[in-house]
């Protein structure tokens, strides 16, 4: 980066006034080299970019850093300053200077270019030909500027937002009209920290973490071999039994975690047959059941996403080369064997990208115990209950709460944790490391 | 072909990602916040606006709402003020979406979600000595709409009707001999509908007679049906009457023994009490005689009474038959009274009044509306003494204003009666009532739940333990509300 300006800097002192008029007022060296309506159109830019900042940039750039001084007053029509909104809008500002300077490189490289083509005797390109290019050899960058722009605004906006409300004491009873305040790295000491936080975060992790990966292998393996049950010869009409599965799958997940929350309920099928057999109600899922909770929601994830899972084994198992097991099953190998050495590894390569979607899926499973164990919270914990997942916690803090920055900080600890496993466990799969294994 | 189309897609695309974007509007400057009432409720109607009203969705549904506008559009026609549905979602986000010019200028809620609005002041701070129904509603319910700010009282809302718990039980399910029996005082009323002592031993009875019915039966981890209890034998929510979340009082005085009250009542239950299968079969299972009695709050009555008379018709009964005999059998009254020592088993107990837990619902205006005169002549309108009968003609409402309920009687007279006497009481206004309901649900969880299990896994063993239970409770309120302020 830092040589790539050291290039540009030096370009610039060598070469001629209009290049470096094009510095000050961008555009203007096009201009005097004949390409106006280009340098009409970069000028146009730093106007508007100028014109931006006169209006509002500057009040934006100075309300990221303050997020607000006045407080409003509906009462007395004062309008005042929403620091949500300042911090926004401050984001925001930081991507228009960030897409300003990279147009503005760009007015410099064009520029230097055009000299450099005059000086090899050869004469600029028209606008109407950069237009046509646009159209033909680099159509690819007007196809990929407005999703560029796009994720800029919808995406990384947002996630910035995110990640720079958890250095805030937004939240509580400090949210709009009340002003926020930037606080540094308060609220992640209070997590790691406060005694009444730390524990819990801690029980949660730990669960969350044997969740995911219980619930991922669960899933996983379900839907293998239901696929390679269901693609046997000796299975008749495949379709018929196939389409169990995807029936299950096309029912709304929350719909169906309703459905099982009612079956174990006190009073739902599974403990009527069991009172009509002279037993006693169980509480499958009552403030008691830790571990039957934490099962049935291991085993009604697995009812949700096994037929998915079961989908993309099935299109992936029929893309094996046959040959292989043909040679395997007249050296002996047993069908395990089979298994183990051929389909497990093929199927591993394959699908380890979908797997760690899985995984990060699962990790963030918000539903599951939102709706089959929701609002309880338990003794040992801080506002939450031990079948909880840090999503779980994250919404009972943010939502419940209104505790945004607390939830914003847990979120980026999330974040950080999904990323270094996934990344982990995805440089060292074989997906990565033999990707021409199977090609 | 295919590169101008998509360059024409491009363009629309980039038109209207960046259309609507721009700064929210101020509104005009009102004045010193001491004369707030004043200056904003100048008293001269704005003309020829428009104002949107957000209404509850059962006034909707059931076509009072309509006439409402209907009449209050007539009586306004002169100055060109029309009434709206603001057609929104009930649950809006004024906050946010307010200072934007969104949302409603008239809003009808519970005091709880409307006082939520208060402290921010998203809702206009009105001059209720002006309104009509002032002087008939009583002090406690303008007390619901009041918020302190900057040392200074102001009343945020008017209060049109009040919620509370009833109890709702089948006549015709009464044993034979129940004016023999169960009729200690010859009142003509059945003593296990008076008095919690008698509905424990007539649920004792019932279920004994047979095993497949049951006396009362609730959900008992529904903080709103269940706290009451507590209430009765001195807790409260908040300290200073409801104002201080400082002060939580769940387990104050000898609110341990209403603990104890829903644990014995848990007793002549099933398991169901411990999660919420009896608040969903509850219609169900009252209409088809599984249950005596159950709780639940007055706007529920054409739910429980078309579940009966389905059943009615279903045993070949006519419609019109059906519905007769379900108006006579289906019966919406008071709480029973509660033994002071909290003993459901003790005989010829000293009774005391139940406490329930209640709220008022009312009417409040957007300080974002441009038209705060107008809103405040539709609030007026809305809550006259005709408007407010008509209401509860159309939904069965129980009103806040006294006349009305004198002149209606009964169930609502009643109910009037017991929010002035202070046995309805009232959700706190303040914001820090949303952290009750979690800790509060999963005491009364554990209290049912205890009852279920053995002897030796029992965690509410004696007063003492269900003390503790409750300050544990109280606890981890003041935990939610406080450790990350």
């Amino acid at each position: 980066m830092g040589n790539c300006f050291e290039k540009m800097g030096n370009a610039i002192k060598t070469s001629s006034y209009k290049v470096k008029l094009s510095a000050l007022f961008m555009g203007s060296g096009q201009i005097l080299y004949g390409s106006v309506a280009k340098g009409l159109l970069f000028l146009a830019v730093e106007v508007a970019f100028i014109l931006y900042l006169v209006r509002r940039g500057i009040d934006d750039l100075t309300g990221f850093f303050t997020l607000g001084t006045n407080k409003a007053d509906a009462w007395l029509g004062t309008v005042g300053d929403n620091s949500v909104v300042m911090l926004l809008m401050g984001i925001f500002a930081w991507i228009v200077i960030a897409g300003f300077i990279s147009l503005y490189i760009l007015n410099l490289k064009d520029v230097y270019g055009i000299e450099e083509q005059v000086k090899n005797g050869k004469r600029p390109k028209t606008f109407l030909q950069e237009l046509q290019e646009l159209l033909d050899s680099k159509f690819y960058i007007t196809v990929l500027i407005l999703p560029v722009i796009g994720i800029c605004v919808f995406n990384i906006l947002p996630i910035i937002f995110m990640i720079l409300i958890s250095f805030t004491n937004y939240g509580g009873s400090i949210v709009p009209p009340e002003l926020v305040d930037w606080v540094g790295l308060d609220n992640f000491r209070k997590i790691f920290t406060l005694s009444k936080f730390a524990p819990t975060f801690g029980r949660i992790l730990g669960w969350n973490i044997l969740w995911a990966f219980a619930s991922t292998t669960l899933n996983y393996f379900a839907g293998l071999g239901l696929a390679l049950l269901l693609n046997k010869d000796c299975v008749k009409g495949k379709a018929f039994w196939r389409a169990f599965p995807v029936l299950a799958y096309a029912i709304p997940g929350f719909i169906t975690l309703l459905a099982f929350k009612f079956m174990f309920s006190y009073g739902g099928p599974i403990n009527q047959i069991i009172r009509a057999n002279g037993g006693v109600a169980i509480g499958f899922l009552d403030l008691d059941a830790k571990w039957s909770a934490r099962v049935i929601g291991l085993l009604v994830n697995c009812w949700i996403s096994v037929p998915s899972i079961m989908l993309l084994a099935t299109g992936h198992l029929s893309n094996r080369d046959m040959s292989l097991y043909e040679a395997a099953r007249i050296d002996g190998a047993t069908a395990f064997q089979q298994f183990k050495k051929l389909t497990l590894p093929f199927m591993l390569f394959a699908t380890m990208p979908v797997l760690l979607g899985q995984f990060i899926g699962n990790f963030n499973n918000f539903g599951i115990f939102y709706f089959l164990r929701g609002r309880l919270y338990l003794d040992g914990y801080f506002l939450a209950s031990d079948t909880d997942l840090l999503i779980n916690w994250l919404y009972n803090l943010s939502i419940d709460n209104n505790y945004y920055c607390i939830g914003a900080a847990i979120s980026l600890i999330i974040f950080a944790i999904t990323s270094i496993i996934s990344l982990a466990v995805y440089v060292n799969s074989p997906s990565f490391k033999e990707e021409d294994t199977f090609q | 072909m295919r590169r101008k189309l998509a360059m024409m897609l491009i363009c629309a695309i980039s038109v209207s990602a960046f259309s609507g974007c721009g700064k929210s509007e101020a509104t005009e400057d009102k004045g010193d916040a001491t004369a707030t009432e004043n200056t904003i409720f100048s008293g001269e109607l704005e003309e020829n606006v428009t104002i949107q009203v957000l209404e509850n969705d059962t006034a909707i549904s059931k076509g009072y709402f309509q006439q409402l506008i209907d009449a209050f559009n007539k009586e306004y026609e002169q100055y060109g003020i029309t009434a709206v549905d603001a057609n929104m979602d009930q649950y809006l986000d004024l906050a946010n979406d307010g200072p934007y010019g969104y949302g409603p200028d008239v809003l009808y809620q519970a005091n709880d979600v409307i006082m939520q609005y208060a402290q921010g002041k998203h809702i206009l701070p009105l001059p209720v000595e002006k309104l009509e129904c002032y002087s008939q509603v009583p002090k406690s319910a303008w007390q619901a709409y009041q918020v302190d700010i900057d040392g200074q009282t102001y009343t945020c809302g008017v209060p049109v009707n009040v919620q509370c718990p009833m109890l709702y039980y089948r006549r015709d399910l009464l044993p034979e001999d129940w004016k023999d029996n169960w009729d200690k005082d010859s009142n003509d009323v059945p003593d296990m509908v008076e008095n919690w002592n008698d509905m424990y031993a007539f649920s004792v009875d019932r279920h004994n007679e047979n095993g497949d019915t049951y006396g009362y039966m609730k959900s008992l981890y529904d903080v709103y049906f269940s706290s009451g209890f507590l209430f009765s034998y001195g807790g409260y929510i908040f300290g200073d009457n409801n104002t201080n979340p400082e002060d939580i009082g769940f387990s104050a005085g000898d609110s341990a023994k209403g603990a104890w009250v829903l644990s014995q009542l848990a007793s002549t239950m099933n398991e169901d009490c411990i999660d919420d299968t009896i608040t969903t079969n509850a219609y169900s299972k009252l209409a088809d005689g599984t249950y005596f009695a159950t709780m639940s709050t007055p706007d529920t009555y054409t739910t429980f009474f078309d579940e009966l008379v389905n059943e009615y018709e279903a045993d070949g009964l006519s419609e019109e038959e059906a519905r007769a005999k379900a108006e006579e059998n289906l019966v919406m009254t008071g709480i029973p009274k509660l033994p002071e020592s909290g003993d459901l088993k003790e005989e010829n107990p000293k009774l005391i009044d139940s406490k329930a837990m209640g709220g008022v619902n009312g009417y409040a205006i957007s300080s974002y509306t441009k038209s705060p005169n107008a809103c405040l002549a539709f609030v007026d309108f809305a809550t006259k003494y005709d408007m407010i009968m008509l209401r509860n003609e159309t939904l069965g409402i129980s009103p806040a204003r006294e006349d009305v309920s004198n002149e209606i009687g009964g169930l609502s007279e009643s109910i009037y009666e017991k929010l002035e006497k202070g046995n309805i009481v009232l959700m706190p206004s303040i914001k820090e009532v949303a952290q009750i309901w979690t800790p509060g649900q999963t005491f009364f969880t554990d209290i049912a739940k205890d009852a279920f299990r053995s002897d030796s896994e029992k965690k509410y063993k004696d007063i003492d333990s269900m003390r503790a239970g409750l300050e544990e409770m109280c606890q981890q309120i003041h935990d939610a509300i406080f450790t990350l302020e």
